[in-house]
Protein backbone atom coordinates (compact mmCIF):
# COMPACT_ATOMS: atom_id res chain seq x y z
CA UNK A 1 0.00 0.00 0.00
CA UNK A 2 1.28 3.45 -1.06
CA UNK A 3 1.51 6.03 2.00
CA UNK A 4 -1.43 8.16 0.25
CA UNK A 5 -3.87 5.27 0.41
CA UNK A 6 -2.70 4.34 4.00
CA UNK A 7 -3.80 8.00 4.42
CA UNK A 8 -6.71 7.75 2.62
CA UNK A 9 -7.65 5.24 4.28
CA UNK A 10 -6.89 6.61 7.93
CA UNK A 11 -8.99 10.03 6.22
CA UNK A 12 -12.11 7.55 6.01
CA UNK A 13 -11.47 5.64 9.45
CA UNK A 14 -11.23 9.47 10.97
CA UNK A 15 -14.27 10.74 9.39
CA UNK A 16 -16.28 7.29 10.13
CA UNK A 17 -15.33 7.53 13.68
CA UNK A 18 -16.53 11.41 13.96
CA UNK A 19 -20.17 10.48 12.01
CA UNK A 20 -20.17 7.72 14.79
CA UNK A 21 -19.57 10.11 17.65
CA UNK A 22 -21.67 12.65 16.16
CA UNK A 23 -24.41 10.17 15.92
CA UNK A 24 -23.84 8.57 19.74
CA UNK A 25 -24.09 12.74 20.85
CA UNK A 26 -27.17 12.73 19.15
CA UNK A 27 -28.83 10.12 20.97
CA UNK A 28 -27.24 11.37 24.30
CA UNK A 29 -28.78 14.49 23.89
CA UNK A 30 -31.87 13.25 22.61
CA UNK A 31 -32.32 11.39 25.85
CA UNK A 32 -31.85 7.95 24.61
CA UNK A 33 -29.25 7.54 27.76
CA UNK A 34 -28.03 3.96 29.02
CA UNK A 35 -30.57 3.96 31.61
CA UNK A 36 -33.40 5.00 30.48
CA UNK A 37 -35.73 1.97 29.93
CA UNK A 38 -34.53 0.53 33.05
CA UNK A 39 -36.08 -2.74 34.04
CA UNK A 40 -38.13 -2.54 30.82
CA UNK A 41 -35.21 -2.64 28.65
CA UNK A 42 -34.40 -6.54 29.55
CA UNK A 43 -37.91 -7.58 28.79
CA UNK A 44 -37.94 -6.00 25.10
CA UNK A 45 -35.12 -7.16 23.26
CA UNK A 46 -35.32 -10.78 24.12
CA UNK A 47 -38.27 -10.90 21.83
CA UNK A 48 -36.43 -11.39 18.12
CA UNK A 49 -34.45 -13.67 16.99
CA UNK A 50 -36.52 -16.33 15.67
CA UNK A 51 -38.83 -14.43 13.68
CA UNK A 52 -39.94 -11.23 12.89
CA UNK A 53 -43.37 -9.59 14.52
CA UNK A 54 -45.81 -10.74 15.49
CA UNK A 55 -48.51 -8.22 16.14
CA UNK A 56 -51.62 -10.44 16.43
CA UNK A 57 -50.10 -13.12 19.14
CA UNK A 58 -51.25 -13.05 21.97
CA UNK A 59 -49.92 -16.57 23.17
CA UNK A 60 -46.31 -16.88 22.70
CA UNK A 61 -43.88 -18.41 24.77
CA UNK A 62 -40.95 -15.85 24.09
CA UNK A 63 -42.87 -13.21 25.40
CA UNK A 64 -43.72 -14.92 28.72
CA UNK A 65 -40.23 -16.25 29.13
CA UNK A 66 -39.06 -13.00 28.70
CA UNK A 67 -41.21 -11.48 31.44
CA UNK A 68 -40.05 -14.25 33.67
CA UNK A 69 -36.55 -13.34 32.91
CA UNK A 70 -37.26 -10.00 33.39
CA UNK A 71 -38.48 -10.46 36.84
CA UNK A 72 -35.69 -12.96 37.64
CA UNK A 73 -33.63 -9.96 37.07
CA UNK A 74 -35.53 -7.26 38.36
CA UNK A 75 -35.07 -9.66 41.97
CA UNK A 76 -31.72 -10.48 42.07
CA UNK A 77 -30.85 -7.00 42.08
CA UNK A 78 -31.28 -6.88 45.59
CA UNK B 1 -30.16 -4.96 32.62
CA UNK B 2 -27.24 -5.55 30.46
CA UNK B 3 -26.62 -8.92 31.88
CA UNK B 4 -30.03 -9.85 30.38
CA UNK B 5 -29.76 -7.95 26.90
CA UNK B 6 -26.08 -9.67 26.31
CA UNK B 7 -28.05 -12.73 25.09
CA UNK B 8 -29.81 -11.58 22.66
CA UNK B 9 -27.59 -8.97 20.83
CA UNK B 10 -24.06 -9.51 19.55
CA UNK B 11 -21.51 -7.15 21.37
CA UNK B 12 -20.67 -6.16 18.73
CA UNK B 13 -23.13 -3.86 18.33
CA UNK B 14 -22.21 -0.46 20.03
CA UNK B 15 -24.04 0.65 23.25
CA UNK B 16 -26.58 3.32 21.37
CA UNK B 17 -27.44 1.01 18.80
CA UNK B 18 -28.97 -1.28 21.65
CA UNK B 19 -30.49 1.39 22.73
CA UNK B 20 -32.20 2.04 19.80
CA UNK B 21 -33.12 -1.48 19.32
CA UNK B 22 -34.23 -1.56 22.79
CA UNK B 23 -36.88 1.29 21.88
CA UNK B 24 -38.55 -0.18 19.00
CA UNK B 25 -38.58 -3.34 20.77
CA UNK B 26 -40.57 -1.23 23.26
CA UNK B 27 -42.68 0.22 21.07
CA UNK B 28 -43.39 -3.38 19.11
CA UNK B 29 -44.34 -4.80 22.38
CA UNK B 30 -46.71 -1.96 23.30
CA UNK B 31 -48.56 -2.39 19.70
CA UNK B 32 -48.66 -5.37 19.52
CA UNK B 33 -50.97 -5.96 22.55
CA UNK B 34 -51.53 -4.15 25.90
CA UNK B 35 -49.24 -4.06 28.39
CA UNK B 36 -50.18 -6.31 31.49
CA UNK B 37 -49.66 -5.23 35.36
CA UNK B 38 -46.14 -6.25 35.54
CA UNK B 39 -45.49 -4.61 32.55
CA UNK B 40 -46.93 -1.49 33.52
CA UNK B 41 -44.57 -1.63 37.13
CA UNK B 42 -41.87 -2.03 34.69
CA UNK B 43 -43.25 1.10 32.50
CA UNK B 44 -43.61 3.64 35.74
CA UNK B 45 -40.43 2.40 36.68
CA UNK B 46 -38.87 4.68 33.54
CA UNK B 47 -36.96 7.48 33.91
CA UNK B 48 -36.45 9.74 30.94
CA UNK B 49 -32.98 11.19 30.61
CA UNK B 50 -33.57 14.89 29.14
CA UNK B 51 -34.67 15.55 25.38
CA UNK B 52 -38.46 15.66 23.95
CA UNK B 53 -38.09 11.98 23.88
CA UNK B 54 -37.17 11.97 27.64
CA UNK B 55 -39.78 13.98 28.27
CA UNK B 56 -42.15 11.46 26.46
CA UNK B 57 -40.64 8.21 28.46
CA UNK B 58 -41.22 10.16 31.39
CA UNK B 59 -45.33 10.75 30.15
CA UNK B 60 -45.38 7.01 29.59
CA UNK B 61 -43.45 6.31 32.99
CA UNK B 62 -46.34 8.58 34.61
CA UNK B 63 -49.33 7.24 32.35
CA UNK B 64 -48.29 4.20 33.47
CA UNK B 65 -48.34 4.70 36.96
CA UNK B 66 -52.15 6.25 37.66
CA UNK B 67 -53.35 2.98 35.28
CA UNK B 68 -55.78 -0.16 35.74
CA UNK B 69 -54.47 -2.87 33.21
CA UNK B 70 -57.93 -3.46 32.55
CA UNK B 71 -58.72 -0.11 31.09
CA UNK B 72 -55.78 -0.55 29.04
CA UNK B 73 -56.54 -3.75 27.66
CA UNK B 74 -59.96 -1.89 26.52
CA UNK B 75 -58.41 1.39 25.15
CA UNK B 76 -56.34 -1.04 22.76
CA UNK B 77 -59.20 -2.79 21.59
CA UNK B 78 -60.95 0.26 21.06
CA UNK B 79 -58.16 2.09 19.02
CA UNK B 80 -56.45 -0.66 17.17
CA UNK B 81 -59.12 -4.01 16.66
CA UNK B 82 -62.65 -2.36 17.98
CA UNK B 83 -65.83 -3.43 16.95
CA UNK B 84 -66.95 -2.40 13.11
CA UNK B 85 -63.44 -0.75 12.72
CA UNK B 86 -61.04 0.46 15.10
CA UNK B 87 -59.93 3.93 16.04
CA UNK B 88 -56.45 3.91 14.01
CA UNK B 89 -55.27 1.86 11.62
CA UNK B 90 -51.60 0.97 12.53
CA UNK B 91 -50.81 -0.24 8.75
CA UNK B 92 -48.09 1.31 6.49
CA UNK B 93 -50.21 0.32 3.39
CA UNK B 94 -53.19 2.17 5.12
CA UNK B 95 -51.25 5.29 5.58
CA UNK B 96 -49.21 5.31 2.44
CA UNK B 97 -52.60 4.61 -0.01
CA UNK B 98 -55.59 5.03 2.13
CA UNK B 99 -56.68 1.13 1.59
CA UNK B 100 -54.74 -2.14 3.56
CA UNK B 101 -52.60 -4.53 1.70
CA UNK B 102 -51.37 -2.29 -1.55
CA UNK B 103 -48.75 -2.25 -3.12
CA UNK B 104 -46.63 -0.81 -0.16
CA UNK B 105 -46.87 -4.03 1.39
CA UNK B 106 -45.52 -6.16 -1.33
CA UNK B 107 -42.97 -4.03 -1.70
CA UNK B 108 -41.85 -4.65 1.89
CA UNK B 109 -42.30 -8.38 1.49
CA UNK B 110 -40.12 -8.08 -1.44
CA UNK B 111 -37.41 -6.44 0.91
CA UNK B 112 -38.30 -8.85 3.92
CA UNK B 113 -37.37 -11.75 1.45
CA UNK B 114 -33.81 -9.77 0.73
CA UNK B 115 -32.86 -9.06 4.40
CA UNK B 116 -34.04 -12.49 5.59
CA UNK B 117 -36.60 -11.85 7.44
CA UNK B 118 -39.72 -14.36 7.71
CA UNK B 119 -42.75 -14.08 9.14
CA UNK B 120 -43.62 -15.91 12.61
CA UNK B 121 -45.50 -19.03 11.65
CA UNK B 122 -49.84 -18.70 12.36
CA UNK B 123 -49.14 -14.96 12.10
CA UNK B 124 -52.31 -13.81 9.34
CA UNK B 125 -51.66 -10.30 9.97
CA UNK B 126 -50.01 -8.40 7.05
CA UNK B 127 -46.94 -7.51 7.87
CA UNK B 128 -46.91 -3.59 7.70
CA UNK B 129 -48.29 -3.23 10.95
CA UNK B 130 -46.51 -0.77 13.32
CA UNK B 131 -45.51 -3.64 16.09
CA UNK B 132 -44.18 -5.92 13.06
CA UNK B 133 -41.98 -2.63 11.15
CA UNK B 134 -40.98 -1.83 15.19
CA UNK B 135 -39.78 -5.48 15.50
CA UNK B 136 -37.68 -5.52 12.09
CA UNK B 137 -36.35 -2.91 13.26
CA UNK B 138 -34.59 -4.06 16.23
CA UNK B 139 -33.83 -6.98 14.45
CA UNK B 140 -32.20 -5.70 11.75
CA UNK B 141 -29.97 -3.21 14.25
CA UNK B 142 -29.15 -6.42 16.35
CA UNK B 143 -27.62 -7.75 13.76
CA UNK B 144 -30.61 -11.23 13.60
CA UNK B 145 -31.52 -11.73 10.34
CA UNK B 146 -29.52 -13.51 7.78
CA UNK B 147 -29.20 -11.29 4.22
CA UNK B 148 -29.90 -13.17 0.98
CA UNK B 149 -27.22 -11.77 0.24
CA UNK B 150 -24.72 -13.20 2.48
CA UNK B 151 -23.49 -9.49 3.77
CA UNK B 152 -24.28 -7.51 6.99
CA UNK B 153 -27.22 -5.12 7.82
CA UNK B 154 -25.20 -1.80 7.97
CA UNK B 155 -26.65 1.45 8.62
CA UNK B 156 -26.86 2.43 4.77
CA UNK B 157 -29.15 -0.77 5.26
CA UNK B 158 -30.76 -0.24 7.75
CA UNK B 159 -31.28 3.61 6.94
CA UNK B 160 -33.27 2.73 3.52
CA UNK B 161 -35.21 0.45 5.41
CA UNK B 162 -36.64 2.85 7.61
CA UNK B 163 -37.03 5.31 4.90
CA UNK B 164 -39.32 3.28 2.78
CA UNK B 165 -41.85 1.69 5.25
CA UNK B 166 -40.97 3.24 8.90
CA UNK B 167 -40.29 7.07 8.40
CA UNK B 168 -42.55 7.20 5.54
CA UNK B 169 -45.70 7.13 8.02
CA UNK B 170 -45.57 5.90 11.38
CA UNK B 171 -44.77 9.53 12.01
CA UNK B 172 -48.00 10.46 11.35
CA UNK B 173 -49.63 7.33 12.84
CA UNK B 174 -47.64 8.26 16.09
CA UNK B 175 -48.90 11.89 16.14
CA UNK B 176 -52.78 10.30 15.24
CA UNK B 177 -52.25 8.69 18.23
CA UNK B 178 -51.52 11.26 20.67
CA UNK B 179 -54.83 13.34 19.22
CA UNK B 180 -56.94 10.02 19.73
CA UNK B 181 -60.00 10.28 21.30
CA UNK B 182 -60.13 6.90 23.05
CA UNK B 183 -56.39 7.00 24.10
CA UNK B 184 -55.29 8.08 28.37
CA UNK B 185 -52.34 5.91 27.85
CA UNK B 186 -51.55 5.43 24.56
CA UNK B 187 -51.17 8.97 24.25
CA UNK B 188 -47.95 8.59 25.92
CA UNK B 189 -47.02 5.89 23.65
CA UNK B 190 -47.56 7.57 20.80
CA UNK B 191 -45.47 10.97 21.75
CA UNK B 192 -42.67 8.17 22.69
CA UNK B 193 -43.06 6.81 18.82
CA UNK B 194 -43.04 10.01 17.37
CA UNK B 195 -40.54 11.77 19.38
CA UNK B 196 -38.32 8.68 18.76
CA UNK B 197 -38.46 8.88 15.05
CA UNK B 198 -37.34 11.84 15.27
CA UNK B 199 -34.53 11.24 16.54
CA UNK B 200 -33.67 8.47 14.25
CA UNK B 201 -34.42 10.09 11.28
CA UNK B 202 -32.29 12.77 12.29
CA UNK B 203 -29.50 10.54 13.03
CA UNK B 204 -29.60 8.39 9.85
CA UNK B 205 -28.80 12.24 8.04
CA UNK B 206 -25.91 12.17 10.58
CA UNK B 207 -24.53 9.02 9.42
CA UNK B 208 -25.04 9.77 5.80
Amino acid sequence: MTRNAVKAKEEAAKQNTDKSLARRDLFRVAGLGVGALGAVAAGVTATGGTAEAAPAETVSTGYRETDHVRRVYELSRF
Amino acid sequence: MSKAVDHTVPPAVAEEELLRAQVYGLLARLLSRAPDADFLAALAGMAGEGGEFGAALNQLAEAARGCDPAAVVEEFTTLFIGVGGSERTPYGSYYLTGFLNEKPLAELRVDMARLGIARADGVREPEDHIAALCEMMAGLIGGEFAPEDGGIVDLEAQRAFFDRHVGSWAGRFFADLETSPSARFYRAVGAVGRSFLAVEARAFDLAA
